[in-house]
């Protein structure tokens, strides 16, 4: 959640600076290395201010962040790693391959293994905004009643309720904010 | 300052107790902000740590002697840079640097993991704080780097140990710290893979670029420490089998023997057991080396001291480590079976077998042959050493057959190779290792053992040779670019094999070096002004011995002018620099002139002023700086297999430049220009010394506790032991006496066995000569066993594409072909 806000390590950078700056004008008498050990120490303690607000800081926020995971970027770049060093594996082993050091029994075994790997990192990432609706999706497959899901999908699209626009779970039948039933429910 | 530190310390412990409580509660709960603060407090303890180093480093620079650490391991006038480095010069601060090293090497491993390894992480975190608690628990109650003095601060301090006043003695340690730390990672990350039981591939994919990072740091952290020896020590060599060497390799060899297991776990999902059972004895060996070098519990030129507390804490320590971990891996077997089955002895996987095989062997035969003392002692009572000439008989074959196995694993397939797939791969090499082979019996050469390694080497490099040749071949026909560029790009695509093989070829050139020690010549002369000495090709000449003063130390410098076939090719200045605070420990500074058919190195063991005469020790080194080129392409190589994935587009264009940078640096040794000038003066020759005498020099110790070879003790000329031993061996050699004969009357003379550098083959010893053997025949049965229990135990392989949908399959190939 990049924002514009004073981040708490801006903080404890300027902190640090004061710090040092301050030691340099008290410290007379000091050899220039111990000037500069100095403010090091000072800015070590910024970093330990900051470290320990990083402590502290999930705990006073309380338990909010359990709701559905949503793959942010960062998890995002790490499978579409996962996926290259996939890819890059099986190329790897079509190389060997090439240069006659896989028995072919060997050769589709192992590349069948690493395209199942890849293929479920595909998928995953085309799943893309969140886990929710691949689990649907998995379901729906698994299951074998695609109408059924289609229809979880439009009663999803009336989950909207009719008289505050609020987005209700596809499962609701009265809207969280309001109260007031929501069309479709049985 | 001092209670400042300290409490930073308790701080750091406290902090690290609430880390791991909080990961593990987090993970237990699934609670994410616990878990996030476990991790935050993580941070918190590498920033306390870099706090307190910064405070006693400033200690340092400050001359803050109230401390008495700081009193005993630094002096006003010693030079600021040794002054900061003086923080890992004793015991206690070489603690809190480790842990310092520690928190901040798991912190990058942590923050780099957090996200493709959620569920690991918690756990890795706990691990490692409690490794972190087991180190600040000593310090507190142990080790106290901060403890001051009670009363009266001194003046000045001590001063650092002069042989540590050296630029690689600088960098050697922390380079050690750095790798020993290093393989903390990949065991936090095997544990929690352990506890977890999240036991598919992807810990070993966290985990094998930390490996490969220590591994890194160890072996260069080795290749320094050699070097030390070589430029510091002055016996002429530059490995002597110390136990504090040794320690340094024990986990270096089973650290390799992961890095090469861990590719048949990732092609076959075999050896899963046994790659965390790797990682766990990696972990293990740095305890246990930094254990024996602290505890005292071995005696070393370098160890710390002796220390039973500490000894006692380590144990219980080490003991809680194996119970552990072990009976985690026994609790997780059933999910650690292997998914596939080994085909044939014929084959790569068995290849990397042997080579596991070989290298625990070496791991194990060193641990056992640096403890054997110490349980000689425990058991018989009789106090031994067992020195260089045990290590290297028994090393010089394991080692030749690593060698062979280097050259042989890369040409066997996966699975099974062929027979006439074997004759096509074999061909090259073997032919190669014939044709060097030939040349050196042409040529006369005549000592074996570096014959076959030389050829060794030819046949390795055959391999790799053809390995890129082939490669490079394959690529220019599926690019359709010529050679050169499919070879930059095959290099570039294939980073981990590559590098490795560039590895490899470091190896090569190692052990290149390695045997050129079967031609060394080394001679001792007593030389005044003006007269000169002559070794193998080249003539050593004595102008003049002067003494300097510059306020550290007092230094007796003699001037030498070396010839080779009557030019002058260099002068030479071997000198003893006596340290103030420190006379008794005077330093031998080692002339040296480089080139890479061989070094001449000169060193000064004694001198006497008032008649200026100065008795000289005269080595011709052949190949040695093969052995320091080696370690510069070991270090290249993994670079390249650790190039990150994202820099593979300069990559192409960046390796060759790199690789000629690289080798250039580390090949700029300079060659100084001969200028010819007359040879005057009156010729000495040598000492004569028979071959007995100079076998027997080498496996009888000096007795002033320095744990070397007479020949080699580096405190000479202040000993004044090495002269009576040498007195005492010519008298036993006048009297006629043979080898076994002269080494009995030395043990009779001393009244035990411990005078000489390995034990006779006689009583309880035995064990120490038959271990091998038993340790190499036991390790090849369980290896065969496991083996044929993985034949006979087929596993059902889950079906390929079958499960893929068609579009995601055309997707996958579409992927594939815009990778290239």
């Amino acid at each position: 959640m990049p924002s514009d806000a004073f981040q708490p390590w801006q903080l404890f950078t300027l902190a640090g600076l004061i710090g040092a700056t301050v030691v340099v004008f008290v410290s007379e008498g000091q050899t220039p290395a111990g000037v500069i050990l100095l403010s090091l120490t000072i800015f070590a303690a910024a970093l330990v201010g900051f470290a320990a607000w990083r402590t502290l800081a999930p705990i006073a926020a309380g338990e909010e962040a359990a709701g559905p995971q949503v793959l942010g970027g960062r998890t995002r770049a790490a499978l579409e790693r996962e996926k290259t060093l996939a890819l890059r594996a099986i190329k790897d082993l079509e190389f060997d391959h090439a240069m006659g050091k896989t028995s072919e029994k060997d050769f589709a075994e192992m590349t069948a293994r690493l395209r199942v790997r890849a293929a479920g990192l595909l998928r995953q990432l085309d799943a893309g905004t969140g886990y929710r609706e691949q689990i649907e999706q998995e379901v729906a497959k698994r299951v074998g009643d695609r109408p059924a899901a289609a229809a979880r999908r439009s009663r999803a699209e009336a989950g909207v309720c009719a008289s505050c626009q609020t987005q209700n779970d596809a499962d609701a039948r009265f809207c969280k904010h309001c109260g007031t039933a929501l069309g479709g429910a049985s | 300052m001092a209670s400042l530190g300290y409490y930073l310390l308790l701080a750091a412990f406290v902090v690290c107790a609430y880390a791991v409580a909080a990961s593990v509660a987090g993970a237990r709960r699934r609670s994410r902000p616990l878990t996030d603060s476990g991790i935050g407090a993580f941070y918190l303890v590498a920033a306390i740590m870099t706090a307190a180093s910064s405070v006693i480093v400033y200690a340092f620079v400050s001359g803050d002697y109230s401390i008495k650490y700081v009193a005993r391991y630094s002096d006003s006038v010693q030079p600021l840079f040794y002054k900061i480095t003086s923080y890992w010069g004793g015991l206690d601060g070489s603690i809190m640097f480790w842990v310092f090293l520690l928190s901040v090497f798991g912190s990058t491993a942590v923050f780099v993991n957090r996200e493709r390894h959620r569920e690991l992480i918690p756990y890795v975190v706990a691990v490692i704080s409690v490794v972190q608690m087991f180190f600040l628990f000593l310090m507190i109650i142990h080790n106290n780097p901060f403890e001051t003095y009670l009363t009266e601060n001194p003046a000045d301090g001590e001063g650092l140990n002069p042989l540590l006043q050296n630029f690689y003695m600088v960098i050697h340690p922390p380079t050690m710290y750095t790798g020993f730390v290093g393989l903390t990672i990949p065991f936090a990350f095997g544990m929690a893979a352990l506890i977890t039981g999240y036991l598919d591939d992807s810990w070993l994919r966290a985990v094998r670029r930390w490996t490969m990072i220590s591994w890194l740091f160890l072996s260069v952290g080795l290749g320094l420490g050699m070097i030390w020896a070589y430029e510091e020590l002055g016996w002429g060599g530059y490995w002597g089998w110390d136990p504090v060497e040794n320690a340094g390799l024990l986990p270096w060899f089973t650290a390799t023997a992961f890095l090469h297991s861990v590719m048949v776990q990732e092609r076959r999902g075999m050896l899963r057991v046994w790659n965390v059972t790797l990682v766990i004895l990696t972990f293990f060996l740095t305890i246990f080396g930094t254990f024996m070098t602290r505890s005292g519990i071995v005696q070393s030129v370098h160890a710390f001291g002796e220390d039973p507390e500490l000894a006692r804490l380590f144990t219980i320590f080490m003991v809680t480590i194996l119970t552990v971990s072990f009976g985690f891996v026994i609790y997780r077997l059933p999910l650690l079976r292997a998914r596939n089955e080994l085909d044939s002895w014929m084959s790569r996987e068995a290849a990397f077998l042997a080579n596991n095989w070989i290298l625990l062997f070496s791991a194990f035969f060193i641990l056992f042959a640096t403890m054997f003392p110490t349980l000689s002692e425990a058991v018989t009572g009789e106090r031994l050493t067992v020195g260089p000439p045990f290590f290297n008989r028994w090393m010089l074959p394991v080692g030749l057959t690593l060698l062979l196995l280097t050259g042989i694993g890369p040409l066997l397939a996966w699975r099974k190779s062929t027979l006439v797939n074997l004759r096509d791969q074999f061909l090259i090499p073997v032919g190669a290792a014939l044709a060097v082979g030939g040349a050196l019996v042409a040529l006369g050469v005549r000592v074996w053992t570096s014959g076959i390694c030389f050829a060794l080497c030819g046949f390795v490099l055959g391999t790799v040779g053809q390995e890129f040749w082939r490669g490079a071949r394959v690529r220019q026909q599926a690019t359709g670019t010529d050679v050169f560029t499919a070879l930059v790009g095959l290099v570039a695509r294939n980073k981990r094999r590559y590098g490795g093989y560039i590895v490899h070829v470091g190896i090569v050139l190692m052990f290149f070096g390695f045997a050129g020690e079967g031609f060394k010549q080394d001679e001792q002369v007593l030389l005044r002004p003006g007269q000169q000495a002559q070794v193998g090709d080249f003539v050593v000449r004595l102008d003049a011995i002067r003494e300097t003063d510059d306020g550290q130390k007092q230094m007796i410098t003699a001037h030498t002018t070396v010839f080779r076939d009557g030019a002058e090719i260099a002068r030479m200045f071997p000198a003893k620099w006596y340290f103030r605070k420190h006379e008794d420990q005077p330093t031998t500074e080692v002339a040296i002139r480089r080139s890479f058919a061989e070094d001449i190195y000169l060193v000064m063991p004694a001198f006497d002023l008032a008649e200026q005469s100065a008795s000289m020790e005269i080595v011709v080194n052949p190949l040695v700086n093969w052995v320091w080129v080696g370690f510069g392409f070991l270090a290249l190589g993994t670079l390249i297999a650790l190039l990150p994935e994202t820099v593979f587009a300069f990559a192409q264009a960046r390796i060759p430049a790199n690789a000629v940078t690289t080798s250039m640096l580390l090949l700029s040794l300079v060659l100084w220009p001969a200028a010819l000038m007359a040879q005057g003066g009156q010729m000495v020759a040598p000492t004569d010394r028979s071959e007995l005498q100079r076998r027997l020099e080498s496996d009888i110790l000096c007795t002033c506790g320095c744990q070397s070879p007479m020949g080699s003790c580096p405190m000479r000329p202040n000993c004044g032991h090495y002269d009576q031993q040498a007195a005492r061996l010519k008298a036993f050699l006048a009297e006629g006496k043979g080898y076994d004969e002269v080494r009995e009357a030395f043990t009779v003379e001393f009244g035990s066995q411990a005078v000489l550098a390995a034990p006779i083959d006689r009583g309880f010893n035995r064990l120490a000569w038959l271990f091998p053997y038993l340790a190499a025949l036991t390790a090849l049965a369980v290896v065969v066993v496991t083996a044929r229990r993985w034949s006979s135990r087929p596993v059902a392989v889950a079906a390929g594409d079958a499960g893929l949908d068609p579009a995601l399959s055309a997707r996958l190939d579409d992927e594939l072909r815009n990778l290239d």
